[in-house]
């Protein structure tokens, strides 16, 4: 039981980044980022903060890793969302729209930092040519999909059937 | 309002998220300070031939369902893109007669003038794009790897021969492929009879070309292809088409390119074996700031700085 929460997120993310460089790298019109996404409803949990940005930190460097990009631009991306999304937790506990709301938000404020970090660095593999229409579409679909996996994905980590029943 | 009974905010949290910021800066660091080599190269192709087995399996399962659900999408405009494609087909076929004729004039002329053909066939690998790293990044990655013969900074293009991009980074069963568009290099390309550098732009599938030393004018709908002097393609590929008519400011033409290749559609993808040893493939971004370039043919010996030679052929 003592390595069984580590063991269920250590999954999600494998799966988020499988999912996530398969399945949504092959459709043109859905565009999460479910790695990020995933790094942010984290901070729902009863994870401890300071493991919260350490997970995050991790997830984004699997990206990073997997990609072309510079190391560690994804992992300070992800980790900083995870960070603003554990200082505002508490807005997102009000109902299934508010955490889609709030993951949305997040996200816009990670791909922001993502973009702004990659102009300095000059990645220009991220300032590609749907830059501008991604850093609408990927929040937006992240706030969807917040919507739909949220509570579970929290009642998972946490098993807590009780958990997020607003 | 609900809210839940979680650990209180601990004091610990931004002691954390300092430390990983700074740990993130210094890999960023060592990333830039070892040009994507040395421990960096090692985790990242650790990292992905644990995870290309997944990403394989998942594509092999998600691929089909994902073209099926994009064909019924499409399936409003087959019927005027098949009346399009049928027109296009006789014009094709009339070009190819054409074609034909002068390729048994080329080879008439090869006949009496006694030419060899310097390159012989690149060796091809044929691979299946099966994801991408992130929606923000222009990277693709494909199953197919060392085992395979692919090293990094191989050319890599698309089944009509369009220029796709190269090789950056490959494990034993796959390999991430960075377009040209969303390159930092340039690449050197032949306009007409003017060579020039395309450059890529920051939010557009459009790319610059520049074309220092022109002579003449470039008109819309000029072919742009891989130039003999490039270190990173093999010459006479198909990179795209100009956009607008470009005129001489003072002996510098300036003007915009579009692609051939859309990177969003491609599902399978060539890797060309070229050139045909693969360390000056991967040392090629410093031959290109270090030595001039003398083109002989299909192949391109360079000098200075040690001397390398690479032939076209494989």
């Amino acid at each position: 039981m003592r390595f069984r929460t580590p063991a269920i997120v250590f999954l999600i993310l494998v799966a988020a980044v499988v999912i996530q460089t398969t399945l949504f790298g092959m459709i043109r019109l859905v565009t999460p980022d479910l790695v990020l996404l995933v790094s942010i409803l984290l901070a729902l949990t009863r994870i401890k903060p300071e493991l919260v940005l350490a997970i995050s930190f991790s997830a984004g460097l699997m990206v990073d890793l997997i990609g072309s990009s510079l190391l560690g631009l994804r992992a300070i991306v992800f980790m900083s969302a995870a960070y603003i999304a554990l200082r505002t937790r508490e807005r997102a506990d009000i109902g299934r729209i508010a955490t889609a709301f709030w993951a949305g938000v997040l996200t816009l404020i990670g791909v922001v930092l993502l973009l702004l970090l990659g102009t300095l660095f000059g990645q220009s593999t991220i300032l590609g040519e749907h830059v501008f229409s991604r850093l609408f579409t990927v929040p937006l679909a992240n706030m969807l999909l917040a919507a739909l996996i949220a509570p579970s994905l929290v009642r998972l980590v946490d098993q807590d059937p009780a958990a997020l029943r607003y | 309002m609900l809210t839940r009974d979680r650990p209180t905010r601990s004091d610990r949290a931004l002691p954390t998220f300092i430390t990983l910021v700074v740990l993130g800066i210094l890999l960023m660091t060592f990333h830039v300070r070892l040009e994507g080599g040395g421990v960096v190269n090692v985790l990242r192709t650790g990292t992905q031939a644990v995870i290309s087995p997944l990403q394989r399996g998942v594509a092999y399962v998600v691929t089909p369902i994902v073209q099926a659900a994009e064909g019924l999408g499409d399936i409003a405009g087959l019927r005027e893109e098949n009346r399009a494609l049928k027109a296009a087909l006789e014009e094709s076929q009339a070009q190819l007669i054409a074609v034909e004729d002068q390729l048994a004039r080329l080879d008439l002329f090869e006949a009496l003038y006694g030419l060899d053909e310097l390159e012989g066939d690149l060796g091809r690998t044929v691979a299946n794009v099966i994801g991408r790293p992130d929606p923000l990044d222009a990277g693709l990655i494909i199953d197919r790897g060392t085992s395979h013969g692919i090293a990094v900074g191989q050319p890599v293009i698309d089944t009509n021969g369009f220029v796709v991009g190269s090789v950056s980074s490959v494990t034993d069963g796959s390999a991430t492929i960075v377009p040209i568009t969303g390159s930092r290099e340039a690449l050197a390309v032949l306009v007409g009879s003017q060579i020039g550098s395309l450059t890529s732009q920051v939010g557009s599938p459009e790319m610059i070309l520049t074309i220092p030393d022109a002579k003449e004018p470039v008109l819309a709908g000029t072919r742009v292809l891989t130039s003999a002097q490039s270190v990173v393609f093999p010459a006479g590929f198909p990179v795209g088409e100009v956009q607008e008519d470009a005129t001489l400011v003072t002996s510098a033409v300036n003007t915009t390119v579009l692609p051939f290749v859309d990177i969003d559609t491609l599902r399978i993808v060539v890797v060309l074996a070229w050139p045909s040893d693969p360390g000056s493939a991967s040392g090629q971004d410093e031959i290109q700031n270090e030595v001039t370039t003398t083109t002989l043919g299909e192949g391109t010996t360079t000098t200075g700085g040690g001397t390398t030679t690479t032939e076209g052929g494989s």
